[in-house]
């Protein structure tokens, strides 16, 4: 099994250069991601991050070239192999002076550089070690044991994706809308405050509601308290009471409305409103229907 | 909800506030300077509505001490305030709280006055509060798979996660979340795990 592997590991190796570095060679990425590597923090030049690139890009698709052309000689595992160990060495460095950075491996992700680069590079050098000192072709081993050949490519495959974080959208985002289909919404049950409707939206609906216009020009705050008790939801503002000889009085407004109401909720549910003295907790006899209801702002056309 | 009505006396003055309603926007600023809300942190400035104050100032950072009612703040540009807390100071951490919920290490943003000596007397604090852009990569039963820019992030559902869907009330119903909707998060970072409390996901706006 292990000189299965490693007579096939070229192939491995093969595919992720080619792609990789053709990505890194031809693709427009390379020039616009540039700039957010850790590359172009090293060489404090955004060109020369992109020359680097590019030209790690060519020696990718020639090394990949290599490997799929003369898998007998151990040259270009070797180099691969000592390609994977700048790499880590380079992410390491990346690492440590620019964590934030794209590691730029792809050229066409700028995700910052995680363990699964790590991961990838170190995928490089143990396989480019493997190739140098492969004792059959991989066309020899494909031939003599397809199974066997076609299982371990399909999980080196399987392996070289999952180390890939800019696949992600083309396997991980799929397969988790399958599972939401095949197993249901996860988050269908509600939260764990159960079906409640969320203070936010009583409040949207009180200020959407006749007793929020009757009580607005003594509302002085923002919402200061509120509880739930017997069905109703009651909302605390305080507020400023101007009486008729010119006396401002301090007072809290209250307004109580159905718990399980929303602007989405058929109907027009009931909002209660009371005005209280601040300090004694006396009633004030604020004359809310003499406050005229506001009129609606004109609209064009 | 606010500090200053927690405890049974709080309790007794609900009762008799309930009693009351039963019994019978624009949103001004709860204080001189402002709302207290979560949205009201990412507000812009608007002037003191009490003359005696000229001028609200801001603080954010990370922070590195606490000494007594004194929050000790290192800024993101290397800058160093600090925070008085008072028993005004309305204090929302994922929800309006007190400050016994603020630690060392946790980040924030503060609304005051600037004392005499430098101290920024506080009037509204919002600790580890988030506003984000974000796309859905993943939803689990206790948390979301979110991705802002380049950076994955897990967002936590907690008890009191509401949604707001474009057009309709908020609701507490995630049922209507999709892989790959674009939404904007309301949260509380955790500095423990780099995680965030989702508060509000906002989709289809």
């Amino acid at each position: 099994m292990l000189s299965t592997t490693s007579s096939l590991a070229p192939v491995a190796l093969a595919v992720l250069l080619g792609w990789t570095g053709a990505l890194k060679l031809f693709g427009s990425g390379a020039a616009r991601q540039a700039p957010k590597t850790a590359l172009a923090r090293m060489l404090s030049s955004s060109e020369r991050a992109v020359l680097v690139l590019r030209a790690t890009g060519l020696a990718e698709l020639l090394l990949a070239a290599g490997l799929l052309a003369a898998p007998r000689s151990p040259l270009p595992g070797a180099a691969t192999a000592l390609l994977g160990a700048c790499f880590l060495g380079y992410l390491a460095r990346a690492r440590v002076i620019a964590p934030e950075s794209s590691c730029g491996c792809t050229a066409n992700d700028s995700a910052p550089v995680t363990w699964r680069a790590f991961a990838r590079a170190g995928l490089v050098l143990a396989g480019g070690a493997a190739a140098a000192t492969a004792s059959a072709a991989w066309w020899t081993t494909v031939g003599e044991r397809p199974a066997a050949s076609a299982a371990v490519l399909a999980a080196g495959g399987v392996l070289l994706t999952a180390l890939s974080a800019d696949l992600e959208r083309w396997w991980l985002l799929p397969l988790r809308r399958t599972r939401m289909r095949l197993f249901g919404h996860p988050l269908a049950g509600g939260t764990a405050g159960g079906k409640q409707v969320p203070v936010a939206a009583t409040v949207q609906l009180l200020e959407n509601s006749l007793a929020w216009q009757a009580a607005s020009p003594v509302v002085r705050s923002g919402l200061l308290d509120h509880w739930d008790e017997a069905g109703w939801r009651f909302l605390l503002y305080s507020g400023l009471y101007v009486e008729e000889d010119g006396e401002a009085r301090p007072v809290s407004v209250v307004f109580a409305l159905d718990a399980t109401a929303s602007r989405d909720t058929a109907g027009a549910p009931a909002a209660r409103v009371s005005v209280v003295d601040a300090d004694t907790g006396e009633p004030v006899g604020v004359d809310l229907a003499a406050v005229r209801p506001r009129d609606a702002l004109p609209v064009a056309g | 909800m606010t500090a200053h009505q927690t405890g049974s006396g709080g309790i007794d003055r609900r009762r008799l506030l309930a009693r009351a309603a039963l019994g019978g926007a624009t949103i001004v600023g709860a204080t001189a300077l402002g709302g207290i809300d979560a949205d009201a942190a990412f507000a812009a400035q608007q002037p003191s509505l009490d003359p005696a104050i000229s001028k609200s100032e801001f603080v954010e950072g990370r922070i590195t001490a606490i000494s007594g009612s004194v929050l000790e703040v290192a800024g993101s540009y290397g800058d160093r305030s600090r925070v008085q807390m008072t028993n005004a100071t309305s204090v929302w951490k994922v929800r309006p709280t007190t400050a016994k919920v603020i630690e060392v290490g946790d980040g924030l943003y503060a609304r005051g006055v600037k004392m005499p000596d430098g101290t920024v007397a506080a009037d509204a604090v919002w600790v580890n509060i988030v506003n984000i852009h974000t796309t859905i990569r993943g939803i689990e039963k206790q948390r979301l798979h979110l991705a802002h820019g380049s950076h994955e992030i897990t967002g936590n559902v907690i008890g009191d996660t509401s949604a707001a869907y474009a057009g309709r009330a908020p609701t507490s119903d995630l049922s209507r979340l999709r892989i790959g909707q674009s939404a904007q998060v309301l949260g509380a970072w955790r500095p423990s795990d780099n995680s965030v409390d989702v508060v509000r996901i906002s989709v289809g706006h």
